[in-house]
């Protein structure tokens, strides 16, 4: 089923470096959503672990020659830029509130 | 190979048996269209109007619903609607109910709420019903790709829905703390679920579980990553430990009919689309996925009921307390491919606590003051010499929630740990029992605060007026915590008839 007539199907070997390097950019999402304390960042940061995503479903999708991977990306890419949407504005109403753009600032609820 | 390909069913356009197993989601989701544009011709003194147009469109899915649950047993569509993209089945239908009544009662609640809070905006219903549409897709859910779609869609309306009080810095606190938390935990999700579509092929649960049951895919550790990847995302949906740092301060900064919402109905959403993957969809990984549903539900138990201790906010208290119940519902998963039982007891448990859950945030939120709401243990003191009928309603659903008998509750822990016995888990039925055990303090402290003598130089609250509304609401909870406890076999009855008709079979 893999091998079929479609030259531009993925080799076998040229996949396990694709989801290296998904795997890598996940795990700078993470890192980057643990480190990082400006909300924006932390925002980018999820941002890179859904991209990583997208990468890791669409090199699946070629490497099995399915089309569902790559509408799973296009549904991420939706999804993302609506969660987007929301989040620039919480963060803009936070800020007018008169807040410090700071992650750890927000403490008003503390045992 | 060849059993796999004569599975998949043949492409055709959607044909009007696929509509119809949608129909409640249509006519919800139809409804929150509408809404919005009624928003704009609606003046804002006649706000009521909207929540009363929701609570017919509620009704009308409602309907659809039962009419639905006995179609989907008379035509069964086993592979599911829309290329088995959804499941039409009587554990979807099971939770649409559970998730259409958490729903109407909210509605019913929020006006007299909002107006209080000066929060009374019309897009408040709109949120509220794609929220209950996005949970009752997830709840049919059969394919990784709607599962994912339906979560989004859900989390994305409560994020806004949290942040609802536009100036207050807490509910604006709330509203960022579950975003930023829950677009993690989204990507965890997704990355498990990228991981299962690249070992097995497919995104759709019943060939997923084909072809794991085949041998097609192997079981190896990028399968079990994924399966685990998953369970992270799924768990903090349902406000389990580890993954429930969210829970306390979402709860506590959003307006209270808000956390009323979603502390019910995102855990029976999630928990439904949880036992569809893990008990029917990854039956044959077992072994593998019951020693972290597990761990989970150990620290969910212990962590929830001991960090509800020392809590001194009424809401805060729920939180804690819905991180802990998390962990007795997924007793229920754990045990649930070894015995029916498991997944009965745990929807049972669900129906039991969104019911006692939801009483006990609808008196939070009508005894709530003007701008602000009186959650502190300190502003309950004395209630029940105040208002002697909303403070025996709570008394009831804190025993409900204690696990006392004769209410629902009781029957949703005997239910759980009975089926942990049955399956061989003994020690997590011991754990369940022992941690019941603590929580009986921090529920009856409430119980007792609001039965003592008020402070005679306290200063007195302005507890509001009961309506008419906030009171029907109390008294149907209080009477469904009631009838579930003592004619079990009402709600157990349905329970096994979802329990049996839970899709993908293989």
């Amino acid at each position: 089923m893999i091998l079929s007539a479609d030259p531009f199907l993925l080799a076998p070997d040229a996949f396990p470096p694709l989801l290296g390097l998904s795997a890598l950019l996940f795990s700078i999402g993470v890192a980057g959503v643990l480190v990082r304390r400006n909300p924006l960042v932390v925002f980018m940061s999820i941002e890179l672990m859904l991209n990583a995503v997208n990468l890791a479903f669409i090199s699946f999708g070629r490497f099995l020659n399915s089309e569902e991977g790559q509408i799973f990306a296009f549904m991420v890419i939706v999804v993302a830029a609506a969660e987007v949407v929301v989040g620039l504005a919480l963060i803009t109403q936070i800020f007018r509130i008169g807040r410090r753009l700071d992650v750890d600032d927000l403490n008003e609820m503390k045992l | 190979m060849m059993a796999l390909l004569a599975a998949v069913p043949t492409l055709t356009p959607p044909t009007g048996s696929d509509i119809v197993g949608l129909l409640p989601e249509v006519i919800l989701g139809g409804a929150f269209v509408i809404l919005l544009l009624l928003d704009l011709i609606t003046p804002a003194s006649r706000r009521t109007w909207l929540a009363a147009f929701s609570v017919v469109a509620i009704v009308a899915a409602f309907g659809t619903t039962v009419w639905g649950w006995f179609d989907a047993y008379n035509n069964p569509h086993v592979h599911g609607v829309f290329f088995g993209a959804f499941a039409y089945d009587r554990f979807g239908l099971f939770i649409n109910g559970v998730l259409l009544t958490s729903a109407l009662l909210v509605v019913v609640i929020s006006p007299q709420y909002l107006n209080r809070r000066g929060l009374h905006y019309g897009e408040y219903y709109s949120l509220i019903l794609a929220a209950t549409t996005g949970m009752m897709l997830l709840a049919g859910a059969a394919s990784l790709m709607v599962i994912f779609l339906s979560v989004e869609l859900l989390s994305i309306s409560l994020y806004i829905l949290s942040g609802f009080s536009r100036t207050d810095e807490r509910s604006q606190e709330a509203a960022l703390k579950y975003l930023l938390l829950g677009g993690f935990a989204s990507a965890f999700l997704l990355y498990g679920m990228a991981l299962v579509y690249g070992e097995t092929g497919h995104t759709q649960l019943e060939q997923i579980a084909i072809a794991i049951h085949s041998g097609i895919a192997t079981v190896d550790p990028l399968l079990l990553i994924g399966v685990v990847l998953m369970l992270v995302g799924f768990a903090f949906k349902v406000s389990a430990a580890p993954f429930h740092m969210w829970t306390p301060d979402v709860y506590q900064g959003a307006p209270t009919s808000v956390t009323a919402f979603m502390s019910v109905a995102t855990k029976v959403a999630a928990f439904a689309a949880l036992i569809r993957v893990f008990s029917f969809a990854f039956p044959d990984l077992y072994p593998q996925w019951q020693t972290a549903v597990v761990f989970v539900c150990i620290l969910s138990m212990v962590w929830g009921n001991l960090a509800a201790l020392s809590q001194t906010s009424l809401k805060r208290m729920l939180a804690y307390s819905g991180i802990a119940q998390a962990g007795y519902i997924l007793i229920g998963v754990a045990s649930s491919p070894h015995d029916a039982g498991g997944t009965i007891g745990a929807l049972f448990y669900l129906a039991a606590y969104s019911l006692t859950n939801l009483g006990a945030f609808a008196v939070i939120t009508i005894m709530s003051g003007r701008g602000e709401d009186l959650d502190r243990y300190a502003s309950i003191r004395g209630l029940a010499h105040r208002r002697p009928y909303v403070a025996a309603a709570m008394a009831l659903f804190m025993l409900s929630l204690a696990g006392f008998p004769p209410t629902a509750g009781f029957f949703g822990k005997f239910l759980v740990f009975s089926a942990a016995i049955k399956s061989g888990l003994m020690p997590l039925a011991l754990w369940g029992i022992a941690t019941s055990a603590v929580s009986i303090f921090y529920y009856l402290r409430v119980v007792l605060l609001m039965y003592a003598k008020p402070d005679a130089d306290a200063k007195s609250y302005e507890w509001s007026k009961t309506t008419v509304s906030g009171g029907a609401v109390v008294a149907f909870t209080t009477a469904g915590t009631l009838v579930f406890g003592v004619f079990v076999t009402l709600l157990y009855t349905v329970a096994t008839a979802a329990q049996q008709g839970a899709l993908p079979r293989l």
